[in-house]
């Protein structure tokens, strides 16, 4: 894996991480998830990887990225993520975006809809939705009994009995690097989406509309983070919009369903732009 | 010089909980269901937390103290200087200190400065201006968001400080609390402004602050060892860095204590209380049986750093004072000094004579305790332990701290 920090708006360092050959696409991380969780690839950015050149930068204060002391909401992870672009001279590129990470994806492509070339959202967070609370992973965090930390376990996998959702997950304390940057992940999450609007921004889903590029909901339908009421939502905001809804997975479908998520993901970006129409809901179950 | 000053803490807790409380809730804190306040039983209640503070002036304390929580059991203060004024009426000689108000939670620090600078002349100017961030809980309580909370924490404190100094109106400029007009009235009454303090934990980023601005920093830790010494000499430190010279009344600490004729009849009078403040005040604050909300990663208000220090010394899941098992692993927390006036007396000159302390600020009531038990404590602290205190401290800080004479407000 190659990690390098890249230096924008004159002085911010930014950690990134980069894997693969092939038209580049950018890829914005979530709380499970390469900076957030670990500093390595996951199998689903190798997969795509084989296809595409990965570009994943950590958002401002995540692994080794300096914090921003003045960031408030989501428009400022959305100028971290232009700042990075710019640096890379793209004019037009996939974004693939995963819970925290999708929110970001998607309010960067109704800004900037002619640099997202098309939209991948995975989980993401950003709706408001009547009665469909985003889950407090803040709260859920912190463990029952000093140690127990199931209630996270059960909102970001689809059952606190897998054997992953362990492994990411275990009772007690995680080594202290990671320890660590799950800390960066919550402290940053925290900075841009703690204050009400709770990890969401109310104007987003009239806003959907302007981005009328090829659009990919996928999302785990037991996801106990970010309810499937909203990948429904995305769908129906965004003029052209297709919904893959894993039954069976949860907020951590990327990991759950790797391979398939890489495979729906790879398939979306190959199709033809002219191919993509509005279509209903495909489950894979 | 003078000698150390003893004040009088309530915290006000919730005593009416049911006996299996413990069994059904998680936690005493943020989600404790308001069910459970009764509202028939619980009147008069504040009357009587206010009645043991009052009896704590007439009985010498030199200080009163209060503090904020919200949504909780713990303590029944969510605006403290509503008490804070009621005691302004009915108190006429003993400082009044509230540790503190927290600034993320408000509106507007400006609001602050008005509130503590009436608070000021109605109490003649006795009081004592502490400001805190706040704890974990208060994140979820006012949906402040942890990360910047130490920044508008600071920016409000000086913001006040300098609105009780500086001739307004004048306009300010900041990060997180810009206002074009700067122009509290009343003024406090105290010149320049009333002694500001600000409650810290170890780090020393918070004494490094504190030292610089010239403030009284204030130990909060419910539990003192060697740590607690340790800190007082590294804030002493921090003060001589910024240019100062340190004296004990740049210093307190929080102790609890219970007094009785003996070692025995004080754990027998305080059992229901210290068990009932331990088991459930402390559940969902420093205690790991239910769910800590106090720190961790769910509010990330420290910097990496000093969380990546706090992981490197520490266990997880180790102990935390609400889990102690019985009297002897409590009395081995240091926590709550508890027993004979000789037992308490040679406990808190122990604590003194190592941490140099210009302040003690005492918890007497505890969780449920009956108002006569705590007020008997208070009275035997009083007649017993404090004059004892008092004359030794007062040895012992003329000698060390010769130059602190005129320097000493309290």
């Amino acid at each position: 894996m190659s990690i390098r920090t890249l230096t924008v708006a004159g002085s911010r360092r930014v950690t990134l991480a980069e894997l693969g050959e092939g038209p580049p696409l950018l890829y914005l991380h979530d709380f499970i998830d390469v900076h957030g969780a670990t500093t390595d690839w996951l199998p689903v950015h190798e997969r795509l990887a084989e296809r595409f050149h990965v570009i994943a930068p950590a958002f401002a204060g995540c692994a080794g990225s300096d914090e921003d002391e003045d960031a408030v909401g989501p428009d400022d992870a959305v100028f971290h993520v232009l700042e990075v672009l710019d640096a890379f001279g793209v004019e037009s590129i996939p974004v693939v975006g995963v819970g925290i990470g999708g929110w970001i994806a998607a309010e960067l492509a109704v800004r900037e809809r002619r640099l997202v070339e098309r939209l991948v959202l995975v989980g993401a967070s950003g709706l408001y939705l009547p009665n469909e609370p985003i889950g407090d992973i803040f709260f859920d965090v912190q463990p029952r009994n000093g140690t127990d930390m199931s209630d996270l376990r059960r909102m970001l996998f689809a059952s606190d009995a897998s054997e992953l959702a362990h492994a990411w997950i275990p009772d007690g304390r995680l080594a202290l690097e990671r320890e660590v940057l799950r800390y960066e992940m919550f402290r940053f999450a925290g900075r841009i989406g703690f204050r009400p609007p709770y990890l969401y921004d109310r104007q987003l889903v009239r806003r959907l509309a302007r981005f009328d590029r090829p659009v990919l909901v996928l999302w785990g339908e037991r996801d106990r983070f970010v309810s499937a009421a909203h990948a429904q939502a995305y769908a129906d905001g965004f003029p052209d919009a297709r919904l893959w809804m894993f039954a069976g997975a949860g907020h951590a479908v990327h990991l759950e369903c790797a391979d398939e998520v890489a495979d729906v993901i790879r398939t979306f970006l190959d199709s033809a732009p002219q191919a993509a129409a509005p279509s209903r809901p495909k489950h894979n179950a | 010089m003078p000698p150390v000053a003893l004040f009088c803490w309530h915290f006000m807790a919730y005593p009416y909980l049911p006996d299996d409380f413990d069994q059904r809730y998680e936690s005493g804190w943020i989600t404790v269901p308001n069910a459970l306040w009764d509202r028939e039983r619980s009147r008069g209640l504040y009357q009587e937390y206010i009645d043991q503070l009052v009896y704590g002036e007439e009985l010498g304390f030199d200080g009163l103290v209060l503090n904020e929580h919200h949504q909780n059991i713990y303590g029944l203060m969510p605006a403290p200087n509503l008490i804070a004024a009621a005691l302004t009426q009915r108190t006429h000689r003993a400082k009044i200190a509230i540790v503190g108000n927290l600034l993320p939670l408000r509106l507007n620090p400006l609001q602050v400065a008005e509130e503590y600078a009436m608070l000021d002349n109605m109490s003649a100017g006795r009081m004592i201006c502490g400001f805190a961030v706040g704890g974990g809980q208060e994140a979820f309580n006012y949906d402040v968001p942890a990360p910047q909370s130490r920044t508008e924490f600071w920016e409000g404190v000086d913001l006040i400080q300098r609105a009780w100094t500086e001739p307004g109106p004048f306009r300010h400029e900041g990060r997180h609390y810009p206002l074009r007009y700067v122009n509290p009235w009343p003024l406090p009454l105290q010149r320049p402004h009333p002694p500001i303090w600000i409650p810290g934990a170890l780090s020393i980023e918070t004494m490094g602050e504190v030292a610089k601005r010239g403030h009284t920093f204030f130990l909060s830790s419910r539990s003192h060892g060697p740590a607690t010494a340790a800190a007082g000499k590294r804030f002493a430190e921090a003060v001589e860095a910024a240019g100062d010279r340190y004296h004990p009344h740049r210093f307190g600490i929080l102790i609890s204590t219970f007094v009785a004729e003996t070692d025995d009849e004080a754990r027998r009078a305080s059992a229901e209380g210290v068990w009932y403040f331990l088991r459930n005040c402390l559940k969902g604050h420093l205690r790991q049986h239910g769910r800590v909300m106090t720190f961790g990663a769910g509010m990330p208000t420290q910097s990496v750093r000093s969380w990546e220090r706090y992981l490197q010394n520490t266990e997880p899941g180790a102990k935390m004072l609400g889990d102690v098992a019985d009297w002897d692993e409590l009395a081995a927390w240091g926590s709550i000094y508890l027993g004979s006036p000789a037992t308490v007396r040679e406990r808190l000159w122990n604590l003194i004579e190592s941490a140099r302390p210009g302040y003690i600020l005492m918890q007497f009531h505890f969780g449920n305790m009956q108002a006569e038990v705590a007020r008997k404590s208070m009275h035997l602290f009083a007649t017993e332990v404090a004059p004892y205190l008092r004359e030794r401290s007062a040895e012992l800080y003329a000698r060390e701290y010769p130059h602190a004479e005129a320097l000493a407000r309290a």
